[in-house]
């Protein structure tokens, strides 16, 4: 399988179904390794259903989506190894419940790359420090804050060594006061050179850390380039009144 | 009282008691319904214990009560009507009446003025309890008027299970092994077939389904008759204890109704819960045995354990079996005690035996549902 360019990610084609509900109309997107590419767009635009469609966590019902040159749409593709490689935090945190912080992150470290148990907490100490919560390594995540278990479920994802990391509009369930710790955590790891795909509300975040903004709006990729240039000037009418809706 | 609020009190662990001090007015009546209920209930017991001492010929009370002299146990059952129908028992109930209507009139004239929020309680609880003890003695005293030596030779008879506490004994260990290793089998078969039924394939999901609706559908007591006389004597698969048949009939009946509860668990838990097991890179498989099940098996505790006390008293159906003398359960005991001595107290003996299991067991589920329902820390915080 020879990669035709340098994408990591590669969206074509690509339309999605809720019954009757056409969500994403058409999408062609690709992701270069190292980039921070962020998607922005109304409510209902279709943003997360699309960020969920590159881990197969929704089934494109038309079109491809490749990872490193593998189509992973394939049904013969086994998604339990592909997903290893893409990490994924969520708006709900999801982490589990009744484990503790430490446990978060070793569980899938044993059981799916079948670490040791040794090495598995080695390596979940080594990312909970990264998030700056090894102190908090036997609380359960109903011992923590809201920022404290986005940090967790950051760490839990960037365990598994992952070479790409999807972020579903991870500072929305947040109180004000706790999302600046998340997006700190995460432009860390963008300065570090991580490819990353940012669903987000968070502008600031977008033109600061992104390396590319994707403009959604029904369904479709209505505008996207260089997040500065779009923010000083949007080319289209409906990236116009987003952005005056927002800002 | 000054004009100063309380403030909480330093180094204390908890709350502060803002409920106010205790005061001698409602204290007082508090212990009032207290005294009520209590003249009530262990005046009357302490009168049976007293009459209960005494032995010898039955006395003309009890023969105008129609109490059959030579009949078997005729002394106790002529105690307890002696008793009943005492001058000590005519005192106590009055007395009881007298004391519960003043806690019930001093309690509720008094509970608006009361300056405190414990006081104002303890002024209701007195009324209630004085309210309580005087209809209590007052359905007493009717009792009293009508057939009392009847009644008490029909559930009082306390000879004709007195001798027979061993059997009872031993028919509550049937009970008890009967729906334990029923419940555990349940549970297993249940927790297979639950995962069966939420399959996204119809192939898999039908013929649990077909399982499940079939023993939710017909009567346990139908599948005990027809898996021992129908299935086991019938094609006479050879000699089967039928409390082997039972357990096997509760094991298929309780799991039918496991796999709901089951079902209804692992629904229950939030769709996200799935969804970061599947992206760590987790098979179905994992996810449901790391992520899902075991939160859903802490939500499953309380309506499980209401199936067990539901299957100790199913239990009983087993009678239809027709069981010897070392088979029996709880309630088999009782009604072959009946039909030998056509005495009710058996029944009452049964019915005793079953509560003293099945109480405990419900205070403990509304306990662990009580817990549960504080919140997800304590369910975490529980392994």
């Amino acid at each position: 399988m020879q990669s035709p360019d340098s994408s990591i990610i590669r969206l074509e084609g690509v339309h999605k179904w809720f019954g009757n509900n056409h969500v994403l109309r058409g999408i062609d997107l690709a992701l270069n390794l190292g980039e921070v590419q962020v998607i922005v767009g109304p409510s209902g635009s279709g943003k997360s259903t699309l960020l969920r469609c590159v881990n197969l966590l929704e089934t494109p019902t038309l079109g491809r989506v490749t990872f490193e040159g593998r189509d992973i749409t394939d049904i013969r593709t086994d998604l339990n190894e592909v997903r290893t490689h893409i990490g994924i935090v969520f708006q709900a945190f999801n982490l589990f419940p009744h484990r503790t912080a430490l446990q978060n992150l070793t569980l899938p470290l044993e059981k799916v790359l079948k670490l040791g148990s040794d090495e598995a907490r080695e390596r979940a100490l080594e990312q909970l420090s990264r998030v700056k919560l090894e102190q908090k390594a036997d609380a359960y995540p109903g011992q923590l804050s809201g920022g404290q278990q986005q940090r967790v479920a950051i760490a839990r994802a960037l365990a598994m060594q992952p070479r790409l990391m999807l972020f579903d509009e991870v500072t929305s369930a947040l109180d004000p006061e706790l999302v600046g710790e998340v997006l700190q955590v995460m432009k860390d790891l963008a300065t570090e050179g991580m490819t990353m795909m940012v669903v987000t509300h968070e502008m600031g975040f977008a033109r600061e850390v992104g390396t590319r903004m994707v403009f959604v709006d029904g369904g479709v990729i209505v505008e996207e380039g260089d997040p500065r240039e779009m923010f000083a000037s949007p080319r289209s009418e409906r990236l116009k009144q987003f952005f005056s809706q927002i800002l | 009282m000054s004009g100063a609020l309380p403030r909480p009190q330093e180094g204390l662990d908890g709350p502060p008691d803002t409920r106010g001090p205790t005061a001698p007015v409602p204290g007082s009546i508090f212990a009032l319904g207290w005294l009520a209920l209590g003249l009530v209930i262990l005046g009357t017991i302490a009168i049976i214990l007293v009459h209960a001492q005494r032995s010898g010929p039955i006395s003309q009370l009890c023969v105008d009560q129609k109490i059959e002299p030579r009949a078997e146990g005729a002394r106790g059952v002529c105690s307890i009507v002696e008793s009943a129908l005492s001058r000590q028992e005519t005192f106590v109930l009055l007395a009881g009446i007298a004391v519960g209507v003043l806690a019930m009139v001093g309690g509720f004239s008094r509970y608006r003025s009361m300056p405190s929020r414990r006081q104002r309680e303890h002024c209701i609880a007195g009324a209630v309890l004085g309210i309580q003890a005087a209809a209590l003695a007052a359905l007493m005293l009717l009792f009293r008027g009508g057939q009392v030596g009847a009644f008490a030779s029909n559930f009082l008879n306390l000879s004709y299970v007195s001798g027979r506490i061993g059997d009872f004994a031993s028919a509550a260990r049937i009970t008890l092994t009967l729906a334990f290793t029923g419940e555990i089998g349940g549970i297993v078969i249940g927790l297979f077939l639950s995962m069966l039924a939420l399959s996204s394939r119809r192939v898999v999901r039908a013929p649990a389904r077909a399982y499940i609706n079939f023993f939710r559908g017909t009567p346990l007591i139908w599948q005990l008759a027809f898996a021992y006389f129908g299935v086991a004597l019938g094609l006479d698969v050879g000699v089967i204890s039928p409390l082997v048949i039972a357990w096997a009939v509760f094991s298929l009946n309780t799991g039918a109704y496991a796999a709901e509860v089951f079902r209804a668990g692992l629904q229950s838990i939030e769709r996200g819960q799935i969804e970061a097991a599947r992206s760590l890179g987790m098979s179905y498989g994992q996810a449901m045995r790391y992520a899902i099940v075991p939160q859903a098996v802490r939500r499953v505790i309380p309506p499980l354990m209401n199936e067990f006390v539901i299957l100790i008293k199913d239990t009983s159906l087993i009678t239809v079996m027709g069981l010897v003398a070392s088979q029996r359960e709880l309630y088999s005991v009782g009604r072959d005690i009946y039909s030998a001595t056509y005495n009710a107290t058996p029944f009452l003996m049964s019915a005793m035996g079953y509560l003293v299991v099945t109480l405990p067991l419900i205070r403990l589920v509304n306990a662990i549902e009580k817990r549960l329902r504080s919140g997800l820390v304590s369910i975490a915080g529980a392994s």
